[in-house]
């Protein structure tokens, strides 16, 4: 089967596809007819011929550049130069090998020939198949492989010859210049109110800017729809509910000015609004319950997040705050805080970074982690920014401002910052605790130190000791000593030379910086040798000196207890370990060597936290957790698998226990580890003397101080906030800056690109960042006026909710493959009302909604229809279909089945037949969703709603703006057989008939009810007609019940029921 | 296309004039509504879209999206997905130095990859021998005595590789392209691109045997697509699938309700004015209802001659094979009636998918009996109605099997290099394309990428895998992203 080399044409055929390469590659140089006859006689003339030589100043001697012509070009050209030559269709990694200059030279990954060396040449290593596997298509023979490497190996002779060029010049990546061409980087202006003929239609500034591009078209805008249809659309838009029967009436009497208006006002206030406009956010950030991938785990506590939203639209917080909060709300220095709760709101804003995609046992880690942030960027800057950042991860954007050095500058806020369960109620409160309690710790200190140290000076007469003056020399002698250990040992060069080296962190002498956890057990500094500090033994407590540094838990953080979700499906080796508000996490490092010990005392876990990853299920990374049993004195992880990867350890103290952390090391030989020991007993030893004499020192005053620190300390830990709940939040990591992964690929680093905000925007800058991740100042940079994305973009979304239209339609891309602004200006106008308006949402929503661009009616007329076929001027309004959700929660409200209760676990999704696979819940959940809105049902990435998913309730995978809407029987075929529907037809019936109305009576309030309107004559003749035949069918008291669900039945499946008018 | 006139269905609608008057509406069958509203919208997919196309031109092409860009080779697609990855070593790719170094340390005979277990064992000999079958002499192992009748039908793939060494990345990948969650599928995609033929059923069909693959129902969503092109999960036994059956006692009784809601539409038009999403919303209750009939017929199996169930393996003593056999027996007639894209996942044989990392022998073995036989009787009643020229069947895992052993008697996955086959609708028949290392390890000669796999089979459907695409997110997607080369080497 396998082909010869010197049989060209056979080699060709039996290769396939690199003869199409050949032809693509040569073909605007030779032509296919030429190439096709040379083909037939190998290749050794047809390259020579395409390119214009020179016969002087060649490379090599000419039986060196025979041997070139006659294996070698034709090598490169059968095999390589569909990628790798300036007639390629797309250049692979920016290797050239048409040109020995382009060898040189090279590629992404760097010059791909070293003359004269085969083995340092990675073409050779590509062709071998060591490094890269070249060509991709399959190896080439080893006889090609060896004239290759000679080829090398004799100094790649080439005769000199005009570098081949592409006939298309391939335009350069200019950001500047694609920052000028394009609108969406210019600043917001504000745009003057356009005059318009008729005065007497605008209502709100905002409609001159429509009615003057309809007069500009010589259209008039549609009549004002009538009141009914106004309220349901009003109560659809803002609350996702239809009006009930009494509420409808209450607004259709109401026939005094400014009944829309306060109509307006009450939805705007309904606690419903932030379930509705939640909805919408959620959209926008993925949001998800569960991680999807192989086994669906739980994304424990991403309702937190949910709740969080609902009630962040309620309160209308203002956008500005809700962006930073999203970035940055762990970090800020006064986080808004639960008006009646008290509990810490902001950070649950962060929880939007990590609701996506989460995948156990990856091979290729860090790839994961490249993909985690890259769904990452693309949701924050979609969401926020409305451009495709992500598009750049793998080169420069094809289309946008944006550079691949711009993606991997914001990678590297991702980069320093990390994940936790946060216990969000209690953390503020604690954490002043936290502060309380160091300073009482370090009074006690101070004055235990001015005890010792000057005790001759306080000593009174009564003493027992105070006669015995040397022996007070002695210990004041042994104190001094002592002080002076404890700086020694705080120095690494004190360390024996080999271990030094070894160390990775020591907790003597680590940054303040650098100490970090989640929570306070460890309190706000290692203790260091020699502190004192209070222990109880068998209840009684004592002083005691610390004889080693280590981070050490306290025990008066003990009893802490942390509320997550119930059934949790999470099969991650973490889930059990109680970490939230209890973890010790060390600065990242890059691991050198796979051997880390860690000098421990106490029990618990340490974990690896290797390249982010969490979701620590199934074997393979089993090793990154550890337990810690008591008498441990090294805790040692394998981690050779991860060696050149950067990584964190966090240490976790079982409950009820303590956990002490002195070392970090890693390739620690079992020898140098004894030493350590050795070494750190010679320190206890002293200490504990000093310990010794300093009791005897104090005397009975050690005793009193003791109880007095232990009294104190009671006090204090009984107003510590011992219960939270859990949500998904950031923490700052160590600040550090990402490399530029070259074309994407995480297995091969770059430059290091400091963290800043979009050039485009910014310019190049790195930002400024005092310590950590830096995001509270990309937050600040997203939030600047003077950035023109973020404040088109939220405007534009709330524009497209109400108006079924964005006026930039592409919510999420207002870059150059987005479409263009229909009315730039009022874009424009819009964004600085907003942020003159203190970025209130509820406000740009009011504005909106009581404009008369909004309240037009959906009749249209046909001569505006042919001017104006897609309505980009506005001159009516199109029917809008209801989201799946809004159908659902209108079917409750109607059954009145709907239960209002709000926030909480999600409710499991009920799981049909049909819904099979891995990670399948083992209870199905209730057919009506316990009759909650349709936001509280569980959102299983696996295991998704039918109902909504053929209603368009997109797949959460990335930012959503804009839902499709699609038009298919199978919506019909819900509507008319899904159990739950008919359920609720049913249910609505009996409500009718409870009603105890006349027929027509019924007739008109389930009219009212549905489409908050009476029937019209026609359809109240059939629908009696309708019902008299039902009622003539069978025998008449269940066919009651049977007849009035059939009608209700059918007018769910009207059009009516899921359109607005 | 005439066997549409069967289904009672048909008593509600006109008999199409022409072919042409067929293709329009049946490509306003299912996708196409959906389409109608979006195409117009630059933001979806702007130029790449055939504005004739668009307006349901007469011109019969541009159906339903694009239509096809070149000849049709293949009209539909069965895509038998061997749901843990099957042994390449141990069924189609035959390696004697298995035998040879059998036992061995494979760290000492080449690179041994990561893998995902970690717990690499010995090299492992196949535990079944390989026959040379038919005129091409393709070998195949006693796995497969069926399919192996077969062979001659079949373009063995020799040198697939997949990018990802784990069950979910690799589903994805081989279901939509793209390793993670949320892109459409390969079914969306073709339906997207040549809209249905169909119109009593929808154009992309998952066949559930019992197996979802990891990924769950992902592997046939259709991500940013309309919610139209999703694949419908249908289960080769009672209602077939969710909602189909109607709640009312009689026909007469929801022929009644449905009278009603027409009447009430229809006087809703004085509320709304003329709008064509609402024209569109009333046209797909009739559509909901022929697929209420619809559906039960094409899984009645009754109707099938003995003989033909007999050939499936209806009648066998292993339950799984029943299953398998149900499967493709429907996928048959789902072919018939036009469905575009069916998909069979397998049927659970008790112990575990096709990933045997334990237990190779009887794991292979059980999943190898329960598809065999009804495979090879696909293959022949196709050839038999003469549909298999315009059938494209393929047959793949999501990757192959390591050859050396997990533990002791299992293989780990290895996406380096694994076999798949196609066969039908345009494929060069008897062929072997590709090929591994000596120890079966890794593709060497021609590798083919799933990408490639992709471009190839939209190829054959008439399409042009650079041209299918759909604006989303700043990009024009595809199913082969950025990649993906047509193997016209696999193409008769």
């Amino acid at each position: 089967m396998k082909p010869t080399v010197n049989d060209t044409a056979t080699a060709m055929v039996w290769l396939g596809f690199p003869v199409q390469r050949v032809a693509a590659g040569l073909g605007l140089v030779c032509g296919r007819k030429l190439l096709a006859g040379l083909a037939i006689f190998g290749f050794v003339i047809s390259s020579t011929l395409c390119l214009q030589t020179q016969a002087d100043d060649v490379v090599g001697t000419s039986d060196q550049l025979e041997f070139f012509e006659k294996e070698i070009r034709p090598l490169f050209a059968t095999h390589c130069y569909g990628c790798h030559s300036v007639d390629a269709e797309k250049i692979q990694a920016g290797l050239l090998m048409d040109s020995r200059d382009g060898l040189l030279k090279g590629g992404d990954s760097g010059e791909a020939i070293v003359p004269g060396d085969a083995n340092g040449s990675l073409l050779v290593e590509a062709v071998r198949y060591e490094s890269y596997e070249m060509p991709p298509s399959g190896k080439l023979p080893q006889k090609d492989i060896q004239a290759i490497e000679r080829w090398v190996q004799m100094g790649a002779p080439w005769p000199k010859e005009t570098e081949p060029t592409a006939e298309v010049v391939r335009p350069e990546f200019n950001l500047q210049q694609r920052k000028v061409d394009h609108w969406v980087w210019q600043p917001i202006r504000q745009p003057s109110i356009p005059d318009v003929m008729d005065t007497a239609w605008p209502r709100d500034p905002l409609d001159r800017f429509v009615l003057a591009k309809l007069e500009e078209a010589k259209l008039k805008p549609a009549g004002d729809t009538d009141r009914a249809a106004l309220m349901r659309r009003l109560y659809f838009d803002l609350i996702g509910l239809p009006p009930t029967v009494e509420q409808s009436t209450e607004f259709l009497s109401d026939t005094t000015e400014g009944a829309t208006e306060r109509l307006v006002d009450q939805l705007l206030d309904s606690p419903h609004f932030g379930e509705r406009w939640g909805r919408h956010w959620l959209d926008l950030v993925r949001y998800a319950e569960s991680r999807g991938h192989e086994f669906d785990n739980d994304a424990p506590n991403a309702f937190q997040y949910r709740d969080y939203v609902i009630r962040a639209f309620n309160k209308d917080v203002p956008y500005d705050q809700l962006v930073r909060e999203h970035i940055a709300g762990d970090l800020l220095a006064e986080p808004r805080l639960h008006s009646a709760e008290g509990f810490n709101e902001s950070i649950l804003g962060t929880g939007f970074w990590f609701l996506g995609e989460w995948v156990h046992s990856p091979v290729d880690i860090r790839k994961d982690e490249a993909d985690r942030f890259d769904n990452m960027i693309d949701v924050m800057s979609k969401t926020f920014l409305g451009v495709t950042v992500s598009c750049a991860r793998c080169h420069d954007h094809k289309f946008d401002a944006i550079s691949t050095a711009d993606y991997y500058s914001l990678s590297g806020f991702l980069q320093s910052s990390d994940y936790r369960q946060v216990r969000f109620e209690s953390i503020e409160h604690n954490q002043r605790i936290a502060k309380q309690l160091a300073q009482l710790d370090q009074g006690y200190q101070r004055q235990l130190k001015q005890l010792l140290t000057h005790s001759g000076d306080s000593l009174s007469a009564s003493d027992p000791l105070s006669a015995g003056e040397l022996k007070l020399e002695a210990l004041k002698l042994e104190a001094m000593k002592l002080e002076a250990m404890k700086l020694e040992a705080m120095k690494l060069e004190a360390m024996p030379a080999e271990l030094a080296q070894v160390v990775v962190f020591d907790f003597s002498k680590i940054p303040a910086n650098d100490f970090t956890q989640d929570g306070f057990i460890f309190g706000l500094r290692p203790r260091l040798v020699g502190d004192a500090y209070l222990e109880t033994i068998q209840g009684k407590p004592q002083l005691g000196f610390s004889d080693v540094s280590a981070a050490v838990s306290d025990s008066f953080w003990d009893g802490l207890t942390a509320d997550s979700e119930s059934n949790v499906q999470d099969r991650s080796s973490l889930a059990k370990v109680p970490r939230s508000g209890r973890t010790l996490r060390t600065p990242t490092f890059e691991l050198a060597n796979g051997t880390v010990a860690c000098r421990v005392r106490g029990t618990g876990h340490v974990v690896a936290c290797v390249d982010s990853h969490r979701l620590i299920a199934g074997p393979l990374h089993a090793g990154t957790v550890k337990p810690i049993q008591g008498d441990q004195a090294w805790v040692e992880l394998n981690l050779n698998r991860y060696v050149g990867h950067r990584l964190h350890l966090e240490f976790t103290p079982a409950e009820g226990k303590s956990l002490e952390v002195m070392l970090v090391t890693q390739g620690a030989s079992e020898q140098l580890r004894k030493q350590w020991l050795e070494r750190e007993s010679q320190f206890s030893a002293s200490v504990k003397n000093f310990q010794q004499a300093a009791v005897k020192l104090l005397g009975e005053r050690a005793d009193e101080m003791a109880q007095a620190w232990m009294q104190e300390r009671a006090k204090l830990q009984a107003t510590i906030m011992l219960r939270s709940r859990l949500a998904m939040a950031m923490m700052d990591g160590t600040g550090e800056d990402d490399r530029v992964l070259i074309r994407g690929n995480s297995s091969k680093p770059g430059q290091v690109e400091p963290r800043h905000f979009l050039t485009a925007v910014t310019g190049n800058q790195p930002v400024e960042i005092g310590q950590g991740s830096g995001r509270l100042e990309l937050a600040a940079q997203i939030n600047d006026p003077a950035n023109p994305l973020t404040s088109r973009v939220i405007v534009n979304r709330i524009w497209h909710y109400l108006m079924g239209r964005g006026i930039v339609p592409t919510t999420d891309d207002f870059g150059v493959l987005g479409q263009r602004p229909s009315h730039p200006e009022l874009l424009d106008h819009l964004a600085i009302r907003f942020q003159d308006d203190g970025r209130s949402i509820k406000r740009m929503i009011r504005s909106i909604v009581v404009s008369r661009s909004y309240q037009m009616s959906s009749q249209s007329n046909m001569e505006a229809v042919a001017i104006d076929p897609k309505n980009a001027l506005w001159h009516y309004r199109p029917p809008k279909r209801l989201e799946g959700e809004a159908i659902r929660d209108s079917l409750l409200l109607l059954s009145g089945e709907l239960d209002p209760t709000q926030f909480g676990e999600p409710i499991p999704i009920h799981l049909t037949a049909f819904m099979d696979g891995r990670g399948r819940p083992g209870q199905s959940g209730p057919l009506d969703g316990a009759g909650r809105r349709s936001i509280y049902t569980a959102v299983r990435r696996n295991f998704l709603s039918p109902f909504m998913l053929t209603f368009d309730t997109p797949s959460p995978f990335s930012t959503m703006g804009r839902r499709n809407v699609s038009n298919v029987p199978a919506q019909a075929l819900i509507l008319m057989n899904d159990p739950f529907v008919v359920d609720q037809a049913q249910k609505w019936a009996k409500v009718a008939i409870e009603n105890d109305l006349t027929v027509p009576g019924r007739i008109q309030w389930m009219y009212e009810s549905a489409f908050a309107r009476r029937p019209t004559q026609p359809e109240a003749t059939i629908a009696l007609e309708y019902l008299k035949l039902q009622s003539e069918e069978g025998d008449s008291k269940q066919n009651e019940l049977q007849s009035w669900t059939n009608f209700a039945h059918a007018l769910i499946n009207t059009k009516e029921f899921i359109f607005l008018r | 296309m005439s066997n549409h006139k069967k289904y009672p269905c048909q008593r509600m609608q006109a008999e199409p004039n022409s072919r042409r008057e067929m293709l329009k509406r049946s490509a306003s069958g299912f996708g196409w509504l959906a389409l109608a509203g979006l195409l117009p919208d630059p933001a979806y997919g702007g130029s790449t879209w055939s504005a004739k196309g668009v307006k349901g031109s007469n011109d019969g092409l541009g159906v339903a999206g694009h239509g096809p860009h070149h000849q049709v080779r293949a009209k539909n697609v069965i895509f038998l997905y061997m749901d843990g990855g099957p042994s390449q070593i141990d069924t189609f790719d035959p390696k004697p130095m298995l035998d040879k170094y059998n036992g061995q340390d494979p760290g000492k005979l080449f690179n041994v990859e990561p893998t995902q277990f970690n717990n690499n064992g010995n090299v492992l000999a196949s535990p079944w021998k390989f026959k040379q079958y038919g005129q091409s002499g393709i070998p195949v192992s006693d796995l497969f005595p069926h399919v192996a009748t077969c062979v001659d039908e079949l373009a063995v793939i020799r040198s697939m590789v997949s990018e990802f060494p784990e069950h979910t990345f690799a589903n994805y990948f081989l279901h939509t392209g793209s390793g993670l969650q949320g892109r459409p599928s390969m079914g969306a995609w073709v339906n997207y691109g040549l809209g249905s033929e169909c119109q009593n059923l929808p154009g992309f069909v998952a066949l559930n045997g019992g197996l979802i693959p990891p990924g769950g129902l992902d592997c046939f969503g259709s991500g940013f697509l309309p919610a139209s092109f999703q694949g419908s999960v249908f289960k080769p036994s009672g209602s077939g699938v969710a909602n189909i059956q109607r709640t009312e006692a009689t026909v007469v009784q929801q022929r009644k309700k449905l009278d009603l809601v027409n009447q009430l539409d229809a006087l809703a038009v004085d509320q709304f004015g003329k709008h064509d999403s609402l024209e569109s919303a009333i046209r797909n209750y009739e559509l909901a209802y022929s697929m209420q009939m619809a559906v039960p017929d094409v899984m009645s199996l009754a109707s099938e001659p003995a003989h033909i169930q007999q050939m499936y393996g209806m009648d066998s003593k292993y339950q799984p094979t029943r299953i398998y056999a149900a499967q493709c027996l429907i996928a048959r007639r789902m072919i018939q009636q036009g469905v575009r894209f069916i998909e069979l996942t397998c049927p659970s044989v008790g112990g575990d998918r096709w990933d045997q990392h334990s237990n190779l022998k009887q794991g292979h073995e059980n999943n190898a009996l329960a598809v065999d036989q009804p495979i090879a009787a696909l293959l022949k009643d196709l050839r038999s109605q003469g549909m298999l020229d315009e059938t494209l069947v393929v047959w793949a895992g999501e990757f192959g099997r390591t050859p050396f052993a997990q533990g002791s008697d299992g293989r780990d996955h290895n996406p380096f290099g694994f076999t798949v086959w196609m066969a039908g609708g345009g494929v060069k028949p008897g062929i072997i394309y590709g090929g591994t290392d000596e120890f079966g390890y890794k593709a060497i000669e021609n590798r083919m990428e799933v990408h490639d796999l992709h471009a190839t089979m939209l190829h054959l459907m008439g399409v042009d895998h650079k041209r299918s695409t759909f604006r989303f997110g700043g990009r024009d997607m595809r199913l082969t992203d950025v990649k993906g080369h047509v193997v016209h080497d696999v193409i008769a």
